[in-house]
């Protein structure tokens, strides 16, 4: 079984409620165009044909991969808007992904307005592999303290946490004046996205480890090379070891050989898996570090992770 | 796991004491061994920031090749059997040497060998290296005699496409 563990994909469901909404998140027609608004990120094109579920299924049969695992794209900001606004939304997304079947798994998404674990037991029962949550909502002591409830039923279901960039509910960042700014789309990826994924990660490590000893996480997006720090997190007196743990693991989205071989050095191959971020970016189903590392990435390190086969290594 | 914490990269002459202890110790990996005639086994015994541990069973015909560690330096303590050692040597036969049960040797990050099983029944290595293994160079003769390097990740060493 071969498995990509990041991509996303808008049920029509999901882009309809969008379009009704009045507010950011929202999409709008421009001409023959759909224009994707959020709140804090620069206007975008949207492009439904890129959410075909089968013109998905064809590219992972292209890309010799078995199954994809869809997830919310976080960035939206639905899990942190008020539950009654967020609940139609996480609704049309979770049922509309869970109704696919065939070669899609699902992340399930909850709303953190309160965070109710009862939607982590609602979501696996449904079928869920796991939970995917915003690395803003977790980005700090208190982010992680506020999601202990959601970490701790995962964890007592032995199933695992994606985190993905995406703003939190609690931590509001001051919304860019982008039209004026004259940033780039690609600015919030490069500069927040990172940022997040850096604070998730460390807050994890240093306060979501000691509570939840046996969650297993995935880092999208190489955790935001959070694991590089290794050296300067001990030498401040952070959690040495933090990198040897076994139950993190990071996926490998928009990333390419020298970056993925950098945090190889730091976690080990075992920790990797294969996140393709599609239809957002797409490298493809490569090896940039050989066959076998290909092999762990797509297959052996993504059963761990998923809970579908035992540690290979001694434990 | 075996549990160590060193807190830094460790020699080469530490990490041979290491498998040395670590090979004299089989309630700490019995249970791991898993011979399989085509290809090398590996098992991780631990992996922290500054060394990673191998358990590596061997059998007939089973053979590195030449190749490098990179940055790592490493240490091998043979637990059972018997395995044989190469260092490559231009212009001259390799220099050879063989170890039984109970036998360590250490190897810096410049050094190019191979290890090849070396008969006599299934064997188990120990392995350490410091820092962890990343990436390696496996050479390559080619029919006219020149030697090339090839870059690998040390997955292709760690978990081999094959093994189950």
């Amino acid at each position: 079984m071969h498995t990509d563990v990041h991509q996303h994909l808008w049920p029509q469901a999901l882009v309809s409620a969008l379009t009704w909404r009045r507010e950011a998140p929202l999409l709008r027609r421009s001409g023959h165009d759909w224009i994707l608004r959020l709140r804090d990120e620069p206007d975008c094109a949207f492009d439904p044909a890129a959410h075909d579920p089968e013109e998905r299924a064809r590219l992972l049969r292209r890309d010799g991969v078995d199954r994809a695992l869809l997830a919310m794209s976080s960035p939206l900001g639905v899990e942190g808007l008020p539950r009654e606004e967020a609940q139609p939304l996480l609704d049309a997304h979770n049922s509309g992904l869970l109704e696919l079947g065939g070669p899609f798994g699902v992340w399930g998404a909850v709303s953190l307005r309160p965070p109710d674990p009862a939607d982590v037991d609602a979501l696996l029962d449904a079928g869920a592999v796991g939970i995917s949550l915003p690395a803003g909502a977790l980005s700090g002591p208190d982010g992680v303290a506020r999601c202990a409830s959601l970490l701790e039923r995962l964890e007592r279901r032995d199933a695992p946490l994606l985190v993905h960039p995406g703003p939190g509910p609690w931590r509001h960042w001051r919304p860019q004046a982008y039209a004026e700014s004259g940033a780039p789309l690609w600015w919030p990826a490069l500069t927040r996205y990172v940022a997040d994924m850096n604070a998730a990660w460390h807050a994890f490590v240093a306060f979501g480890r000691p509570a939840h000893p046996r969650l297993r996480v995935v880092f999208a997006m190489l955790a935001g090379g959070a694991p590089l720090h290794a050296e300067r997190l001990t030498a401040r007196g952070g959690p040495a070891g933090a990198i040897a743990d076994e139950r993190i693991y990071y996926d490998t989205s928009s990333y390419g050989a020298r970056t993925i071989d950098a945090v190889v050095r730091c976690v080990g191959i075992d920790q990797l898996v294969y996140g393709s971020d599609r239809p957002v970016v797409d490298v493809g189903a490569t090896a940039p570090l050989g066959a076998a590392a290909r092999e762990a990435m797509v297959g052996a390190n993504v059963a761990r992770l998923l809970g579908e086969a035992r540690l290979a290594v001694a434990s | 796991m075996i549990d160590l914490q060193t807190g830094r990269d460790l020699t080469r002459e530490e990490l041979s004491e290491l498998v040395a202890d670590l090979a004299a110790r089989p309630d700490e990996w019995r249970h791991l061994v898993d011979h399989d005639p085509d290809v090398r086994t590996y098992e991780q015994l631990l992996r922290d920031e500054h060394v990673a541990v191998w358990l590596i069973c061997w059998m007939d015909d089973h053979d590195t090749g030449f190749h490098d560690h990179d940055v790592s330096c490493g240490a091998l303590a043979v637990a059972q059997g018997t395995v044989v050692e190469e260092r490559l040597a231009l212009g001259g036969p390799p220099a050879s040497r063989r170890l039984g049960a109970g036998q360590a040797l250490h190897f810096a990050a410049s050094d190019i060998h191979r290890v090849a099983h070396g008969g006599d029944g299934p064997a188990i290595t120990i392995n350490a290296y410091s820092p962890p293994l990343w990436r390696m160079g496996a050479y390559e003769t080619k029919p006219s005699g020149e030697l090339q390097r090839h870059s690998i990740s040390y997955a292709e060493e760690l978990r081999p496409l094959g093994v189950r």
